[in-house]
């Protein structure tokens, strides 16, 4: 997960620290630069792969059309919603295995089962189920995000040092309060991993939520860009959605660091 | 200082000596067993303990490696129930933690999400008490530590030797009748150790508190302790209390150089030698 920025380096010769620089700019650079030439020298053509700088400036007509707004909009409640519910029950239930054991035994195997399932199999499914709309569309993204938010809910409550706990019995802290005041708060780094994690899913599912059902949001805004031939909106949003991804990841890091001083090492 | 140590914080269930005659044990331990069951079968780690300290003593618990002594003070302290054998404290058989038992542990289990100052007032901050007098006893007590000046910092940013100081205040603040110590030093360097354990002793001095100390080391237990109590290996049993009977205050280096120091020293030692290591790790 970690991003470039942030990828330990070894401690060396300038000249290694250098080309920690150099050579990721280069990568990027390279890449760009045939995405602007191979249509512009006919390697391909334009309207499979549009020149980057056309992309661009398509991005910019795009971010001032009103109803990718509007679908932006959609999108945007559809997956706060989703990745809300997700972290209502999955931190919850993460926890409670962690202390649990029974709890654990029961609910293991599920994920165990559910993990390798691509969460794309299950949205039509959903669809027969509760039909064509946000139920679904939500629906989805939860079952995307509950996993990492599970099992990282699950490792952080699991692995608290028994000391801890008991220091905190021994200042006075009953039973229930152990569970806000202890076990929470010592499981949160590796909550706060999983939900980096389920980030990155969420967007996933979102998307592929969209492709398929349709209707309204971002995806749906692709997909009818795609069926009315116009390959540069494709282009242009399939970029925008990166970035929003990127800076989603981005901020999130951020946020952490920034609302959580206490916290070591990366979330 | 004198606030948070004359203020009893928890209610009449522990008043001292309450339900107890005069010169009774404050901690009274009789045939303590502790079994520990797994699934490759049955391990005892004490078998038939007896223990008693009077109010306001300071008694060491030595032995070899894997003893059971960090088990014997866990259940001391309520954490860990005792398969046989029931612990008094006042008279009264202890049913779980309690602040009135205050505990150290050996690694540094600080709140990582709280400040000094907030690891100090944790435990007060439940009993309702006002914030200004939280943070005003939590001062006296940092004070008390020497870690004035680092109450907004995160146990990430303290040394070991700090971490531990901060471990001492946030129990302390409770003003427990007994002070349990679980190799509170010993993973810290041996210079900043010296300067803890005479500090120890200074406040123990001051406070009077029953302090139950478990250590491997013997020049520790023989500077800070009344008495010692030696374990035999795997499973604990009481091989011999020895009375401490160097005058006090004691100076670590002068004390080193006596005929009775080294009387008990040799004692100890060689009690300690003629058990076997046994294998396995202390808890």
């Amino acid at each position: 997960m970690a991003t470039t920025a942030e990828a330990p380096r070894l401690a060396g010769s300038s000249a290694s620290a250098a080309s920690a620089i150099a050579l990721p700019i280069l990568s990027v650079a390279t890449l760009l630069g045939l995405w602007e030439l191979a249509p512009r020298i006919g390697l391909v053509r334009p309207t499979s792969v549009p020149p980057f700088s056309d992309v661009v400036a398509e991005v910019v007509t795009v971010l001032g059309r009103p109803e990718f707004l509007d679908n932006l909009g959609s999108s945007a409640q559809r997956w706060a919603a989703g990745f809300a519910l997700a972290i209502l029950i999955g931190v919850p239930l993460g926890t409670l295995m962690g202390r649990w054991r029974p709890l654990y035994n029961l609910v293991d195997p599920l994920l165990v089962v559910g993990y390798p399932v691509p969460k794309a199999a299950l949205i039509l499914i959903f669809v027969l189920w509760w039909g064509a709309g946000n139920v679904s569309r939500i629906g989805i993204i939860i079952v995307g995000c509950l996993i990492p938010i599970v099992i990282s809910s699950y490792h952080g409550a699991h692995g608290i040092e028994p000391r801890l706990l008991w220091s905190a019995r021994g200042l006075g802290i009953g039973r229930l309060g152990s569970w806000f005041r202890v076990i929470l708060p010592a499981a949160l780094p590796q909550i706060l991993s999983g939900l980096r994690l389920a980030i990155a899913i969420s967007i996933f599912t979102l998307l592929g939520s969209e492709l398929l059902i349709r209707g309204d949001g971002i995806g749906a805004f692709m997909f009818t860009a795609l069926d009315n031939g116009q390959t540069l909106v494709v282009f242009a949003m399939s970029t925008i959605v990166a970035v929003i991804g990127f800076l989603l990841d981005l901020l999130y890091v951020l946020a952490v660091r920034r609302g959580l001083p206490w916290l070591e090492g990366e979330v | 200082m004198a606030d948070p140590v004359t203020e009893r914080p928890t209610t009449a269930a522990r008043q001292p000596g309450a339900d107890a005659p005069p010169g009774a044990p404050k901690i009274e331990a009789r045939g303590l067993r502790k079994v520990f069951s797994s699934r490759r079968g049955e391990v005892t780690a004490i078998d038939g303990v007896d223990f008693s300290a009077a109010a306001g003593e300071f008694i060491s618990i030595v032995g070899p490696s894997g003893c059971g002594k960090s088990t014997f003070l866990y259940i001391v302290g309520g954490f860990v129930e005792a398969t046989e054998g029931a612990v008094l404290v006042d008279g009264s058989p202890i049913t779980g933690p309690d602040p009135a038992r205050g505990i150290v542990f050996q690694e540094f289990v600080l709140f990582p999400w709280k400040t000094v100052m907030g690891n100090v007032t944790y435990g007060l901050a439940r009993r309702g008490m006002p914030r200004a007098e939280r943070r005003e006893r939590a001062r006296q007590l940092i004070d008390t530590v020497k870690l004035t000046g680092f109450e907004r910092h995160f146990p990430k940013e303290l040394s070991g030797g700090m971490k531990q100081r901060v471990a001492l205040a946030r129990t302390l603040i409770m003003d427990p009748d007994i002070l349990l110590m679980d190799e509170p030093f010993g993973a810290i360097d041996a210079q900043t150790r010296v300067i803890l354990q005479a500090e120890l002793l200074q406040i123990w001095e001051r406070t009077r508190k029953t302090v139950l100390f478990v250590t491997h080391s013997v020049e520790e237990a023989l500077y800070l302790s009344d008495k010692v109590y030696v374990l035999s290996s795997r499973p604990a049993r009481v091989k011999e209390v020895i009375e401490v009977d160097l005058p006090r205050p004691r100076d670590p280096e002068q004390i080193v150089g006596t005929e009775a120091y080294g009387r008990l020293h040799r004692r100890i030692w060689s009690l300690l030698q003629e058990e076997q290591v046994s294998d396995g790790d202390d808890r």
